[in-house]
Formats: C-alpha cells, structure tokens, sequence
C-alpha cells in the first residue's frame, strides 16, 4: 500500500513515489500538479482563486492559482527537481450552477483555468493534460510512482479518466 | 469586524434568530411533505473555510444542494444539502416519482422550489426579527460530490479571508415507519453583511 496524502483546500503538498496525492471534491476550485518524472517527484495544489492581490500579505498562498504554483515551483526545486523536467497536469474549474444560470461565462472556474495556464505559460512549464471545465465535480488521486493523475466523477461523462 | 472575534453574546443573538428563521423554516418542509419535521437547534460555528465540506458529510458525499443568494439589506449565501437518498424521498412524497432524475424538468424544479420555500420562511422570519428586507435569489441546483457543491460559495466567502461564519442545524423527520429525510441548512452571510445583522440583534460591534 502507498501513502494518500491529502491535500486540502488552500493547501499545497509535495512528495516522492510510493506516494500517492490526493485532493476531494473539486469543483470550481482547481487541482495542479507538478512532476518531475525523474526522480518521481511531484506536487498538488488545490486553489481557490486566480490570481493574489499584490497588495494583501497573503498568509495562504496556495489558495491562489498564481501564488500557488511559484511556491510549488520552489519547493520542487528546493528538493532538486530539475526545472526543464517539470510538466503539469490541471484538474478542475468546473461551473456547477452554470446550467441553471443564465450568464453562460463560466464564472470563477473559468477563470481559474485561464489563470493556471496563463501561470504556466509564463514559467515555461509544460502543460502536458487538463480536464476541466463542464458541470461537474471531480477528486484527483496524482500516483507519484508513475505520474498519472486519476481523476474521479459521479456526474461527468467518465467516471475515471486518466490523465 | 471579522468572524474570529465575535463575543459569547453575539453568537447567542444570531444563534436564537437563526433558532426562529430555521423553526419557519421546518414548519414550511413538515406542510410540504405531511408530516412532522423535527429540527436540531441551530449550531453557530466560526470555521475554516477548509473544513466546510467535513460539516456537510465529507467532501465526496453525494448529495443535492440547492442555493441562494441573499439580497436586500444583507448580503450572503444559503445553502440547503441534502444526501442523495432523503432528496430522492422528497421527490418520491411531493410528486410520487420513484427518484431524483435530473434529466427531469418536473424533478429539477420540485426541489429548487422546497429550496426556495425552505429560504423564504427562514429569510422572512429573520428580516422580520430584524426589520430588515432579506429576500432569495433565484434557487440554483447542484447534484455531485458535496466539496464540488459547496466551493462556489467558499471560493466567494475566500475572497475577502479564510473564515466562514455557519449557521447550521440539520432537519428529519419523525414517523419511525418512514425513512427519514434529512438535510443540512447551511446561512453563510458576508463578512461586511455580519456588522449589519450584529447591529440590528443589537450586540455590540
């Protein structure tokens, strides 16, 4: 058995195979996950919100898609991960009351996705899959061991898909 | 004025309006459904808004959630969870169909509009304790995992801090021969929304 680490919201983890990265119920919300395939070494944030206001001391930064992500960068690396190695997974956004709302923009999980693959982009990090958006919850189980990120529904079309 | 600092007395306050709005509130849900509705009283809990999807049976419970914003003279969110199986009773007494369909239209609207009935009896309890106009928005729907459910209003809630202020109770029924319903009520108003409600119980600020 490997360990499941569970992240929870606002939170950020880092670990190593056998383990096992775990993060329930997302909905708008988005699951990131960082891999360095060499050495097995990865990590998962499940944020809130976009982007961090500059102005505000943030004492969470991994509640935000931004902050998050350049917090995880620097821990992956303080563990010797190698920058060029690195590739990304991004789970989540989804607009749970958009069906029934008639302001058909996606509201804050599009914005969230936007907002990590913009993140992502600009550290020149490879966005190697995603699923998001639609109308439903997913919990994202990231297998450190081999890199692939399970990802679980009740609602959406698959019931698991591996990413 | 944030949740952390809230005074024994305020809580009472909020504790005993919400006791009232929340009675209405079952006593709309037992003439619903013909029979009686029993109603835990009313928790007040200053929690992380981390720990918000544990209050609601976990984050990958199945459950229906029916939610609203509130309007008017104060701001905030309401929010009715029901497990899988009691929305799934619901159905089965208000309109005799067997389950929760989603695909329904019928199915859809009938527990949008117990969302609704169950809002405005609390709401107007409530505004009428207060002399203030608090009124419903438009129901909206979500059947999936309770933390997918619930993030919409944490993610809003998140915007201005880390804190959720809940007014929580949990509501079933009593004939032993039938299954009964339960549900989670869940009042999160905004942080700006709290000095208004504070001032008008008449605890201190």
């Amino acid at each position: 058995m490997s360990d499941k680490l569970r992240v929870g919201i606002s939170e950020l983890q880092i670990s190593e195979a056998p383990a096992v990265l775990v993060t329930y119920g997302l909905g708008s919300c988005l699951g990131i996950t960082l891999y360095d395939p060499e050495l097995r070494l990865g990590g998962m944030a499940h944020t809130l919100l976009p982007t961090v206001r500059p102005e505000r001391r943030e004492p969470r930064p991994a509640k935000f898609v931004d902050s998050a992500l350049t917090l995880m960068l620097e821990q992956m690396l303080e563990r010797g991960a190698s920058r060029e190695r690195l590739q990304a997974k991004v789970v989540g956004g989804a607009n749970m009351f958009a069906s029934l709302s008639p302001s058909g923009d996606g509201g804050v999980g599009a914005r969230n996705i936007q907002a990590a693959r913009a993140a992502l982009e600009q550290l020149e990090i490879p966005l190697l899959a995603e699923d998001v958006g639609g109308h439903h919850g997913r919990t994202v189980e990231f297998d450190l061991a081999s890199g692939e990120a399970r990802v679980r529904s009740v609602r959406g079309r698959d019931k698991l898909l591996i990413l | 004025m944030t949740f952390n600092n809230l005074t024994e007395g305020q809580l009472d306050a909020l504790k005993e309006i919400s006791n009232i709005g929340m009675g209405h509130a079952a006593t709309a849900l037992s003439q619903l459904i013909g029979e009686t509705v029993q109603l835990r009283v009313p928790q007040i809990t200053v929690s992380d808004i981390a720990d918000v999807p544990e209050k609601i049976g976990g984050p990958e419970k199945i459950v229906v959630g029916i939610t609203l914003q509130v309007l008017g003279d104060a701001r905030g969110n309401i929010l009715l969870v029901f497990p899988e199986d009691s929305a799934g009773q619901l159905i089965s007494r208000l309109i005799r169909q067997p389950s929760l369909d989603l695909a329904d239209e019928i199915c859809v609207s009938t527990i949008k509009e117990v969302g609704n009935i169950l809002a405005s009896a609390y709401l107007s309890a409530l505004g009428s304790l207060l002399n203030m106009t608090l009124i419903p928005s438009i129901p909206l729907l979500a059947y999936d995992m309770a933390g997918a459910v619930v993030d919409n209003i944490l993610i809003e809630l998140s915007e201005a801090g880390d804190m959720a202020l809940l007014v929580e109770t949990e509501f079933h029924g009593v004939n032993p021969e039938i299954e009964p319903i339960k549900g989670h009520f869940l009042l999160l108003p905004d942080p700006h929304s709290l000095d208004i409600i504070l001032h008008a119980v008449g605890g201190q600020g």
